[in-house]
């Protein structure tokens, strides 16, 4: 096996570690909730009608792609930190979330307009989500000139615009909504993963898979960027391929991870720093890392959001916010001191 | 067989940093680029590198032209070391050296790329780094270990028959004068494995014992090739620089007033 030459004994028994916990996590976030199951009901196949259903078809699904996008935000967080050689950058600052936040704005105000849309129902804020995040690739596509090679700055300054440029859509369409418009405008800004079903989710997740895979295979040139471009493509890289494999393919499943889900903040930026502080900064390594670390997060803050307030439940947004944000803070203390 | 340059010139915002150049990199040999600042030396070691893709055409390895070469194929047939920017993770010195090997994406036999590394870390003495972090260390450790990773770039072999070479832009930057005497010496040995070296160096004293070959560059003009003793003249180098220079050859040792 390659990766045995690759990822240095602690890297190896953290990433079995970090697996057995998202088993886990994941066991844990199927049974627990306000309808109870038993896990030793699951793992001997005892189960009764109803918690069956409830397990397949409610839960599952949810747990799935809470898995799904908390893997998705942290190995885009993790590439592009790569790529740009910057540690503060996140799927967010090139502005794919925010075009996948407008474009989900538009159809939870016009969609009440336009009942005869109605028929595609739960579909048709994923997929304007989508469309709109799309539209944010192909413009940085278009004004970067195929993410040029001089273009990091640039890109990192465009996508700065578009996100102001979709806070204003955004704004406009908060100001034109009514009543109940604006309440679900809001809980869809701040991220939930309720009211999933697999029909919804199996494409975006078989998408999400191959990408994950197809980012990790890019680690070794992600680990050359490091000494700069110039170098890196003096050592046979294609410093363009790169960029342009990085930016799509972590655009496309920030896109669908936020059309599904909505805005959740700083999984993206805390954990590939937390998996670089544990054991190495090498991208094999920090790129799987993060995928299962971010997997473990999500399901875990979702599990939360379900049982804080049982029955009710929080945004999951709120929690991940709420434990990113002090970490950013602290980061950016340390990095002061350190400096 | 050679890298030879034909009549390049180069301008930036209608500047021009180059007039003009045609030089010659056989193999085994020593050729150093030297002059003042601001003459186009680092300037012309990067075109040569390949890294301003519209001149490549003006280049060739061994009769091919530079353009047709593929990025994976000139990293096998040439390595180079300029002035690096800083590295934003904590990576290992050995992470760094691995960045050098160009055997890993065709999952080679690594045993191959275990040996290449000892036999490095010996040549260049930084066995001791090996386990540190390459943040930390001075900047002159630093200049060492990138030394060591662009030889073993220059290690990884597809066929023994090709030429390789190895260029060099001001690889004694920042280094005490034992590293720096080490490093030079460590380079002749290099050219004398059939390696074509190129470097640029400041160090005046330096180019006139190691070199073989002598590039005097000025204002962007080739203001001189040829071998060591045609160039190291008191009326050529005190033409350029500006100030009083005497070559002692019998001691090897420039003297300035």
């Amino acid at each position: 096996m390659l990766s045995k030459k690759f990822l240095i004994a602690s890297q190896r028994y953290l990433l079995f570690i970090f697996l057995i916990s998202l088993i886990v996590s994941i066991l844990l976030a199927v049974t627990i909730g306000s309808f109870k199951i038993s896990v030793f009901d699951i793992l001997f196949g005892e189960l009764d009608e109803l918690s069956r259903t409830i397990l397949f078809t409610i839960r599952m699904p949810r747990v799935m792609l809470a898995a799904f996008v908390g893997a998705s935000l942290a190995i885009s967080g993790a590439c592009l930190q790569g790529l740009f050689r910057n540690p503060l950058a996140d799927p967010g600052l090139i502005g794919v979330s925010a075009g996948a936040a407008l474009g989900a704005a538009f159809a939870i105000v016009f969609s009440s307009h336009f009942i005869s849309l109605n028929f595609l129902g739960p579909y048709l804020i994923p997929f304007s989500a989508i469309i709109g995040s799309a539209s944010v690739i192909i413009i940085l596509f278009i004004i970067t000139k195929g993410f040029g090679y001089d273009g990091v700055t640039y890109m990192l300054l465009a996508g700065i615009a578009v996100n102001a440029i979709a806070g204003v859509g955004i704004g406009l369409l908060t100001y034109i909504s009514d009543d109940s418009e604006l309440r679900s405008l809001t809980f869809w800004t701040m991220g939930s993963f309720g009211g999933i079903t697999w029909p919804l989710i199996i494409p975006a997740l078989v998408v999400i898979l191959f990408s994950i895979i197809w980012i990790i295979g890019l680690s070794r040139k992600l680990d050359l960027i490091q000494l700069g471009d110039v170098e890196a493509s003096r050592l046979g890289i294609n410093i363009k391929k790169v960029r342009f494999g990085v930016i799509i393919s972590s655009a496309v499943v920030v896109g669908i991870s936020v059309s599904l889900s909505g805005m959740i903040g700083f999984v993206g930026l805390v954990v590939p720093h937390l998996v670089r502080i544990l054991a190495g900064v090498n991208h094999l390594y920090v790129l799987i890392g993060s995928a299962i670390f971010g997997s473990i997060l999500m399901v875990i803050s979702d599990m939360m959001c379900r049982i804080i307030i049982s029955p009710a439940e929080l945004p999951v947004g709120l929690i991940t916010s709420g434990l990113g944000s002090p970490f950013f803070l602290w980061l950016i203390f340390k990095m002061r001191a350190k400096s | 067989m050679s890298i030879q340059t034909k009549s390049i010139s180069y301008e930036v915002n209608e500047k021009k940093i180059l007039n003009d150049i045609s030089v010659e990199i056989n193999p085994g040999e020593v050729t150093t680029i030297i002059g003042p600042n601001g003459s186009g030396k680092s300037t012309l070691l990067k075109i040569i590198s390949g890294d301003f893709e519209n001149i490549t055409d003006k280049v060739f390895y061994d009769e091919t032209v530079l353009s047709s070469i593929s990025l994976k194929r000139r990293a096998q047939i040439r390595s180079v070391m300029s002035q690096s920017q800083m590295i934003m993770f904590d990576y290992y010195v050995k992470d760094i050296l691995s960045m050098g090997w160009l055997g890993f994406e065709n999952a080679e036999n690594l045993d191959v790329y275990e040996k290449v590394l000892e036999k490095i870390v010996d040549e260049c003495a930084i066995a001791s780094l090996m386990d540190r972090k390459f943040n930390v260390l001075s900047g002159g450790e630093q200049r060492r270990v990138h030394f060591a990773r662009t030889l073993i770039q220059l290690n990884y072999e597809e066929k023994q028959s090709i030429n390789k070479y190895l260029l060099l832009d001001e690889p004694t930057a920042n280094l005490d004068l034992r590293w720096e005497v080490r490093l030079m010496e460590n380079i002749k040995k290099i050219a004398k494995t059939g390696i074509g070296v190129f470097l640029v160096l400041h160090n005046l004293d330096l180019a006139l014992n190691f070199s073989d070959k002598i590039a005097l560059l000025n204002k962007g003009m080739l203001h001189s090739f040829g071998s060591v003793k045609d160039v190291f003249r008191d009326d050529v180098l005190s033409d350029v620089y500006e100030i009083d220079i005497k070559v002692d050859t019998k001691n090897f040792r420039i003297k300035y007033y």
